[in-house]
């Protein structure tokens, strides 16, 4: 029994433990990011730099509103003080946006008449590698439970890092203080403030803001530590019924992030597709994705990257230097640790009903790369009068076909559609009655 | 001669699982790994029991050779060497399966790790001939201590019903021919109710909270790994106790420590548990002849009380 009491001892004194965790959410509409994200509506990008409980989360901000209607309230485990937060530079999301998006490769077909020929006609080492650059007041006020924990200006914003006792409280005074807090958030708040996490809150300075000569809001980072590897996504949700984008690029000097609340899934990928996608290949990954999406049943999180980025083979571009690195919150690359990091980019799509829990992470020790890769393969162009020229112009219909197949079922597009747009081959044999029913 | 035994279900189940998760899942599952999981189990199994069977005879026989005199002409007693019939190959079969669903490992070396001291463990800690350690988890936790490169996936199943309900059903029915469906119930039904409360506290929707427990990972760990009845403590109000215990401390460790792999250290560190709440209430060992026999569990408990 003496064994009971020491438990029950420690479970105490691990009750009064208590630790937290960062987030981002948007209020009214506004927020973070895009994902090459220019492709999504309403997407929003994090960076996540993560080694031991040492986090350095960076918050991408594409706001395009009014600057004085900015207003940002992030959930974060601890109070920050003003040496904790920083305003980033925007490029350095678009870069690890451009390094880890999904992306075409091409390869072209060799003559087959040719005398270094191979064997089946097609070698990937006489390849062309082009990867489509897949576009990418210290007013404490007592009377609401609500305390200001500190109150600073960063760059172009002014932040107030907050601690409610209350949500009622704290929504009052949101909006006595000039945030919109849309209807029934106070009831997404509560579960924040029970785990006595503080609130991060911003606005944009506008005096300082003209001085910077800024078009846009740039990003902010924040550093903090604390043991809890997660993204409140639900304050995001509280009263958006539309479908939400969000792209988490993780750096940890281990290995592969993942989900451990839902399913981590990796997108399709490595698939032969018609050479006419690299004109839309927009369209395509948004159609394959809703496509994935759905599949999935609307709630799992998807992998379309997983790296180490002192490598990549192919790039889509130029791998981070250092000093990029850096300034996306690696800070653990010092000359005793090494230049370790590893990528993990998460593409999450949710909704309210499917995602009803934050995102919870873990960093695991797989290093198993993975990228979301989609191959065209341009056909010999050129005379091939030899018997095996012959041979490969004949067996061209068919690959044609087969790429237009894969197509049809990565997006969901019509198959008819797709094939009026496959190059027309020498012995094309359409049965007779496509060309009047389709 | 195949299913007579209950834990041929077991590995059946477990194997169906595997199989599913492999075809299903895009896991990091790796058929190779799982090879090396279940040779390594086996061997060791093998290994050790011959080795425990033979050490004490081997002793014997070692004493006699040295008191031999010209009055006693010596024959080794070869009988003694002859290892006992090796009836827990089953039982590594099942960590081996385990292991392989839920532990994930880049390298053999760290699967072999895993698997030999899994099995180890239960001829290591064992205190009146039974093992405390359930030697998968003991498996795991090794490998996540000792390697750098094991992890667990707990989001790995999804939350699916599907799955939720192919392992209440085949697990019950384990379970249900086994008697031990009252340690699951225990376990669950007090993690239900402790996220319940802090659920209800923290304001949350109940929708979160159904997505909490519905784990696939959550559930095999219920109905297959704290059931293993060598390792569990013996009395019913024992197993209740412990399995509470258990559960309070996942709760605590993923709610307030964020450790995704809670529920194994949980019942890593309460596993020694069983000591005491076996002393303290007295009951039959479980042994897996019992089962053979046909007999219900309460039917044997009358007959060896």
């Amino acid at each position: 029994m003496k064994l009971f009491r020491i438990l029950i001892t420690s479970l105490i004194t691990l009750l009064a433990v208590i630790c937290f965790a960062p987030t981002a959410w948007a209020f009214c509409g506004f927020y973070v990011a895009k994902a090459d994200s220019k492709l999504y509506n309403k997407a929003s990008q994090v960076i996540i730099a993560r080694d031991a409980s040492n986090t350095i989360l960076t918050m991408a901000n594409d706001y395009q509103g009014n600057a004085k209607d900015f207003a940002l309230v992030v959930p974060v485990p601890v109070v920050l003080q003003q040496e904790q937060v920083r305003v980033g530079d925007p490029k350095i999301i678009e870069r690890l946006d451009a390094f880890s998006a999904p992306r075409l490769v091409e390869y072209f077909d060799p003559d087959p008449c040719a005398v270094y020929e191979t064997e089946g006609g097609v070698t990937r080492g006489g390849a062309v590698m082009n990867a489509a650059r897949l576009r990418r007041a210290r007013d404490e006020d007592n009377a609401f439970g609500v305390t200001v924990e500190s109150r600073f200006s960063v760059g172009e914003y002014d932040i107030l890092i907050l601690s409610a006792t209350e949500s009622n409280g704290l929504q009052t005074w949101l909006n006595r203080n000039g945030y919109k807090i849309p209807a029934g958030a106070s009831q997404l708040l509560q579960p924040y403030i029970r785990q006595n996490m503080k609130f991060f809150v911003a606005k944009v300075n506008l005096a300082e803001f003209q001085k910077s000569g800024y078009q846009y809001l740039r990003p902010l980072q924040i550093a903090y530590e604390s043991p809890r590897f997660m993204l409140p996504i639900r304050l995001g949700m509280v009263n958006a019924t539309a479908e939400q984008d969000l792209i988490v690029y993780i750096l940890s000097p281990k290995g592969q992030a993942e989900v451990t609340n839902y399913r981590t899934v990796k997108v399709p990928s490595d698939a032969e597709i018609p050479v006419f996608v690299k004109k839309e290949f927009g369209d395509f990954y948004k159609a394959m994705f809703a496509t994935a999406y759905t599949q999935e049943d609307k709630k799992v999180a998807f992998m379309e990257y997983a790296w180490d980025m002192s490598n990549c083979d192919p790039c889509s571009a130029e791998p981070l230097n250092q000093e990029e690195l850096k300034q996306a919150g690696v800070f653990w690359l010092t000359p005793a640790r090494g230049n370790n990091v590893f990528i993990t980019r998460l593409h999450v799509r949710y909704t309210r009903d499917k995602f009803p829990e934050d995102l919870m992470f873990q960093e695991t020790a797989n290093r198993q790369t993975f990228q979301g890769r989609y191959i065209l393969r341009y056909p010999f162009e050129g005379d091939a009068r030899c018997e095996a020229g012959q041979q490969y112009k004949k067996s061209l219909g068919q690959r044609f076909e087969q790429e237009a197949q894969t197509l049809a079922k990565l997006t969901g597009w019509n198959i008819n559609d797709i094939r009026k747009k496959l190059p027309v081959t020498q012995n094309q044999s359409q049965p007779f009655w496509r060309n009047i029913w389709n | 001669m195949l299913l007579k035994d209950i834990r041929d279900y077991q590995i059946l189940f477990l194997s169906l699982f595997l199989i599913l998760g492999i075809g299903t899942r895009d896991w990091t599952l790796r058929p190779e790994l799982i090879v090396v999981a279940i040779v390594t189990c086996l061997v060791t199994q093998w290994l050790a029991e011959r080795a425990t069977s033979i050490a004490p005879h081997l002793k014997q026989n070692i004493a006699n050779l040295l008191k031999r005199s010209d009055n006693y002409p010596h024959q080794p007693n070869l009988n003694l060497i002859n290892p006992q019939k090796s009836t827990s190959l089953r039982s590594a079969a099942i960590t081996a399966l385990s292991l392989s669903l839920l532990l994930r490992t880049e390298h053999y070396s760290t699967m072999i790790l895993a698997a030999s001291l899994a099995i180890l463990s239960k001829f290591i800690f064992q205190i009146h001939h039974k093992h405390f350690f359930n030697p998968a988890n003991f498996g795991i936790i090794a490998a996540i201590t000792f390697t750098k490169d094991a992890w667990v996936s707990p989001g790995q199943w999804g939350e699916d019903w599907w799955y939720a309900l192919l392992f209440l059903g085949t697990g019950g029915m384990i379970l249900k021919r086994v008697g031990r469906w009252d340690t699951t119930a225990a376990f669950l039904g007090s993690y239900a109710l402790l996220e319940a409360i802090r659920n209800l506290w923290l304001g949350w929707t109940w929708d979160v909270y159904f997505h909490k427990l519905m784990s696939g990972s959550l559930l095999l760990f219920a109905l297959f790994m704290i059931t293993d009845p060598r390792s569990i403590p013996n009395a019913k109000i024992s197993r209740l106790l412990w399995a509470a215990s258990i559960a309070l401390l996942t709760f605590i460790l993923r709610n307030y420590f964020f450790l995704s792999t809670a529920v194994f250290w949980a019942l890593f560190a309460l596993a020694p548990l069983t000591i005491i709440l076996d002393y303290l209430w007295t009951a039959p060992k479980f042994s897996w002849s019992f089962v053979k026999s046909n007999l219900s569990f309460s039917r044997r408990q009358q007959l060896t009380t």
